[in-house]
């Protein structure tokens, strides 16, 4: 029998809340905006009863989830109202992602994340986006299951050692989680479904769904690391470059502005896959997991405002400067942060080569997300859209002293583990 | 009041109050009324600068930055910051007094208070910071401002802005310097020198683990480096504090920034930028306490170099300075002078292990910076009277004879207070300073030699020359101006006249601190039953300064006067020597190397690659599903099968 505490019950109480809401937006859609506000706002709080350590996470969390409801006003879907209630359930399932230790439970968030995108990814104003759905899903199916697999190879090899099982799972796992965020040479769907599907569910998709798969992996991967790992990681680490580079070059001569903002997402995930390099030496995990968490918030409130810039034909050009520094990586924005730890953790394994390849790449990086912020920079009106970006902007700015993030996260880092 | 909280004001409140005239820029209406928010700004620094030196214990504050990385917010509280910092806001705080009246009317007033005010925040940052990196914030943000001002009057559309006469031509170099130029010139020059240093900085990083210049051990640092090592680090650090010192032979920019409004010239010379250099030596030096480092090898020439680049400045600004016949630039000549010899101080101290007081703090640095005080006040006071002398004149040659002197009475005052206290005439402020210098000088015979204390009295004496000339030139003896305009300028008398009332104020703290009793014991007349060398070099400067009041010019001297009024031709290395240089390369890069190198990089061979990679890459995206499932599947499966080989083979 699982004893209810407090917490418990509030996020239970956020998932019936959400359902119930969710399922009479059809009558009212902004029934199923305020219920994922407040399902939002319970989980927030059970989620920093259980853990205090994790308010920061949460908070950014929470913001960047709320920016992702708000942006779905911009749309006239025909599923508005149920799609609060999908971004509700990303949303919850992130914030609470750190809270369990549960193999089985930690593997349905990764589906519980994953599957309310495929229903994002075909909203669009007016009707349907079949094409775009049909080729995202049949990705996504690819990478839920080569994970889902690797994942639970990975624990098996925990309680009973087998070498090749253990490599075998081990590039599974990472296999798979490259497929589902795009990671290059396997991220064929995204130029496509960056550029045909709506700017709105794609700035949710680039955003809030990127965290899960990336906070799951790296757990498990630390948990199952055994004397093999030195070896095999190798294989994420060249990964990790060429993911790298074919999204930074890929970039370069795109025109299309959702086509850059898909190949800086290769890039991005590539930078983000070189933390897992880390684990061969979990005493600077927490380095690299501050770097990964400060990463995807920069990357998703990046996203978030370049996508609504794309929708809206432009928003006020300081906004997009600011963006595009941060993308780039210039102090004190919040992507300098993430890539400086991820950078410091890679200089502690002594990965040289991958940090001159990262530093290189963010080099190489500097001219694409100019242009985007010159193309997409307009002046001033007061829209939700510059609303939006203006609220990016803050967040990208509010970790100019990134120390009460790292602070938490060295707790964090020592509760990652999963019990197997 | 939280010190965290003090802090913040200090340096933030004349930033910030200098933003409302920066968004206002467009409205003449709001540009005029807002300068005196930004000198109230600057008043808070004032406040916060006297409450750390009456209510805050010497001591480090530490805040976290990035820690992680031995960055952090890191104050000190010490003998030097503590005092400096308040010479340094109460001399902005003058000056932005008495810039209120002298920019009334001016262009573009909101570039003006905003880099003003970012010099003074800048340089309470460098003052105040014990982290080296933190320091080295303010010392660009210095950098930065330094541009902004000196070429505040980018339009170079006024005569009077300019150094050199116009259309004076020697050889092939035009001896005339726009603002623009001026502004340009003095960025580069101290780029020139900033970029050593900040690798001097990461060597400091690298080999220590902490940035805290109070808390690195600098026997440790230098005996990892060894005897080339600390040779090769200090020079790299010098670079950055002799080209912002404007000590030879980078002392050119420092004449050229006198195209600056003199408000700037005044802050420049006296607590900010060129202070700045010399006083992050005394600092540097104060921490590192050579004189316990006889051991290290390697640092005594190191101070050998600096004891000797500060004289030969001292030396060579005091003659220049002797020939020139404008304000302003004589002024800078001088000042490049002092500052030569607060370096030559510091660096004695090498040799000089005598302590002072009960905090035991060593004599020469000591020297160092109280010279550093009260020449700040005495060159502030100078430089105002001679921006209103411009303004009153409408020229910035020396001019101005009795007449008019008793027109401007005040400024004339002024003058006769500001240069007798400061030339080192007894029993004034600094003679007693310079007394304990000339001891300082006496205490390396054994080691050093003689030639420290007679290149010390030879610059005494020019020196003292140099300032009875600016007195007598503009006020006793001078030609009649051709243009007189000597009402008004209320708030200018209330600047220069409260600056130099703080030299009565040094005075005082000399005749009654502890520190200042060594002084007074340097200045003794008589010691052993002989008279003392101090004395009688404050006998010298005395003659020099009554025969060059009584004859200021001597016209049989015109061509040396013209000589060294064009700097010894100095300018030929910076504006000749050095271009031609660049642009041989430059020529030599153009002609043979730009365009492999371009071609490489720019045009052809690269930006090839990259964009046949490119298109290679987005050549995948055909669009069609099949296509890619065969792509992903294929790498998957062949992945899969070749980590079975392996682990299997393994």
């Amino acid at each position: 029998m699982i004893e209810l505490s407090t917490p418990l019950v509030m996020l239970l109480g956020a998932l019936i809340i959400l359902t119930i809401c969710s399922v009479f937006s059809v009558k009212s859609h902004d029934l199923g905006f305020y219920g994922a506000l407040i399902a939002l706002i319970l989980a927030a709080v059970a989620v920093t009863l259980l853990l205090p350590a994790l308010r920061y996470y949460t908070a950014f969390v929470f913001v960047i989830a709320l920016i992702n409801l708000l942006s779905l006003k911009v749309i006239k879907s025909v599923i508005q109202g149920v799609d609060y209630g999908l971004v509700g359930l990303m949303a919850l399932v992130t914030l609470s992602i750190f809270t369990t230790q549960n193999l089985a439970l930690i593997l349905a968030a990764f589906v519980l994340v994953s599957v309310p995108t495929y229903i994002l990814v075909m909203v669009r104003e007016g009707g349907a986006n079949v094409e775009v759905g049909i080729k995202y899903i049949t990705f996504m199916v690819l990478a839920t299951v080569l994970f889902l697999i690797g994942a639970v190879t990975l624990a098996y090899t925990k309680n009973a050692f087998n070498g090749l099982l253990y490599i075998l799972g081990y590039v599974m796992l990472v296999l798979g989680l490259s497929i589902e965020v795009g990671v290059a040479p396997l991220h064929e769907w995204v130029p496509d479904v960056f550029t045909s599907a709506d700017p709105i569910p794609m700035s949710i998709i680039a955003s809030l769904a990127k965290i899960v798969p990336f906070v799951i992996a790296l757990r498990i991967l630390i948990s199952t690391s055994n004397s093999l790992t030195v070896s095999v990681t190798l294989f994420t680490a060249v990964l990790a470059a060429i993911s790298m580079f074919t999204g930074n070059i890929g970039a370069l001569t795109s025109k299309e502005h959702a086509r850059i903002l898909a190949y800086s997402t290769v890039a991005n995930m590539g930078y983000l896959l070189a933390c897992a390099v880390v684990i061969i030496k979990p005493e600077f995990f927490y380095f690299a997991l501050t770097g990964a968490l400060l990463m995807l918030f920069a990357n998703a409130v990046g996203k978030i405002g370049f996508f609504n810039a794309i929708k809206a034909e432009g928003a006020f050009s300081p906004t997009m400067y600011l963006l595009a520094f941060s993308f780039i990586g210039l102090p004190p924005l919040m992507g300098f942060w993430g890539k400086l730890f991820i950078l410091f953790s890679l200089v502690k394994v002594e990965y040289f080569w991958l940090v001159a390849l990262m530093v290189l790449n963010s080099a190489i990086s500097v001219p694409y997300y100019l242009r985007l912020a010159r193309e997409l920079g307009i002046g001033w009106k007061a829209n939700l859209t510059n609303y939006i970006c203006v609220a990016a902007v803050i967040i990208t700015v509010i970790t100019f002293l990134p120390d009460w993030f790292f602070r938490s996260m060295e707790v964090i880092a020592q509760a990652v583990g999963i019990a197997l | 009041m939280k010190e965290w909280l003090v802090f913040l004001l200090l340096f933030l409140s004349p930033v910030l109050s200098s933003v409302p005239i920066v968004l206002a820029y467009k409205s003449k209406a709001w540009t005029e009324r807002l300068p005196p928010l930004s000198v109230f700004g600057i008043f808070i620094s004032v406040l916060m600068s006297l409450y750390i030196l009456f209510m805050l214990p010497e001591k480090q504050f530490s805040y976290p930055w990035i820690p992680e990385f031995g960055i952090n917010f890191v104050f000190i509280t010490d003998y030097l910051s503590r005092n400096m910092g308040v010479i340094t806001a109460v001399i902005a705080f003058f000056i932005a007094i008495y810039g209120l009246d002298y920019m009334k009317g001016d262009y573009r007033p909101s570039w003006y208070w905003f880099f003003f005010n970012l010099f003074t925040a800048s340089m309470l940052l460098v003052v105040y910071s014990d982290n080296l990196f933190l320091l080295f914030l303010g010392w660009e943000g210095l950098g930065a401002a330094s541009w902004g001002l000196i070429g505040h009057w980018f339009r170079d559309d006024d005569n009077i802005t300019y150094v050199g006469r116009a259309g004076r031509k020697v050889g092939p170099l035009e001896l005339s310097w726009p603002p623009s130029f001026g502004g340009w010139r003095a960025i580069s020059t101290i780029r020139f020198g900033d970029v050593p240093m900040f690798l001097a900085l990461a060597g400091i990083w690298a080999l220590s683990p902490t940035l805290n210049i109070s808390e690195i051990e600098w026997g440790t640092l230098f005996e990892t480096l060894g005897a080339g090592g600390t040779i090769i680090l200090f020079l790299c650090l010098l670079m950055g504090l002799f080209t912002k010192s404007a000590q030879v032979p980078f002392s050119e920019w420092l004449m050229t920034a006198m195209t600056g409004p003199t408000t700037v010239s005044a802050l420049l010379h006296s607590a900010t930028m060129v202070a700045a250099g010399a006083y992050v030596f005394i600092k540097l030096t104060w921490y590192i306490a050579p004189w316990t480092l006889h051991g290290v090898h390697g640092l005594e020439y190191v101070y050998l170099l600096v004891l000797f680049i500060g004289l030969l400045s001292g030396l060579y600004g005091a003659l220049c300075g002797s020939g020139m016949l404008e304000r302003k630039v004589l002024l800078a000549a001088s000042t490049m002078s002092s500052i030569g010899l607060m370096f030559a101080a510091a660096a004695a101290s090498y040799w000089v292990d005598v302590e002072v007081g009960e905090t035991h703090m060593n004599l020469a640095v000591l020297v160092a910076f109280w010279y550093m005080a009260v020449h700040a006040f005495a060159k502030a006071s100078l430089f105002l009277v001679s921006g209103h002398l411009i303004h009153a004149t409408h020229s910035r040659f020396l001019s101005g004879g009795l007449e008019f002197g008793k027109k401007m009475l005040p400024a004339f005052i002024v003058t006769i207070i500001a240069t007798t206290f400061l030339v080192g005439i007894p029993p004034l402020t600094a003679y007693w300073v310079k007394s304990a210098m000339d001891e300082v000088m006496e205490h390396l015979f054994h080691e050093v030699g003689f030639l420290p204390l007679i290149l010390l009295v030879l610059t005494s004496v020019v020196y003292s020359g140099l300032m009875a000339k600016f007195l007598a030139l503009n006020f006793i003896k001078g030609e009649k101006p051709h243009h007189e305009h000597t009402h008004g300028g209320g708030l200018m008398k209330v600047g220069y006249a409260l600056m130099v009332s703080v030299l009565f104020v040094l005075l005082y703290i000399i005749f009654t601190t502890e520190e200042g009793h060594e002084f007074i014991a340097a200045g003794a007349i008589m010691k052993h039953g002989t008279i003392t060398i101090s004395f009688g070099v404050g006998i010298l400067a005395l003659l020099a300064y009554m025969v060059a009041l009584y004859r200021p010019q001597i016209s049989s001297l015109a061509k040396l006067g013209t000589f060294l009024s064009d700097r010894m031709y100095l300018p030929f290395v910076n504006d000749f020597i050095m271009p031609k240089i660049g642009f041989s390369i430059a020529h030599v890069v153009q002609e043979y190397g730009n365009r492999g190198i371009d071609g490489f990089f720019n045009t052809v061979a690269i930006p090839g690659l990259f964009g046949a990679i490119s298109r290679g890459i987005r050549k995948i995206q055909t669009g069609y599903l099949s296509r890619y499932i065969s792509i992903v599947l294929g790498l998957v499966m062949i992945l899969l099968v070749l980590v079975t080989v392996g682990g299997v083979w393994l």
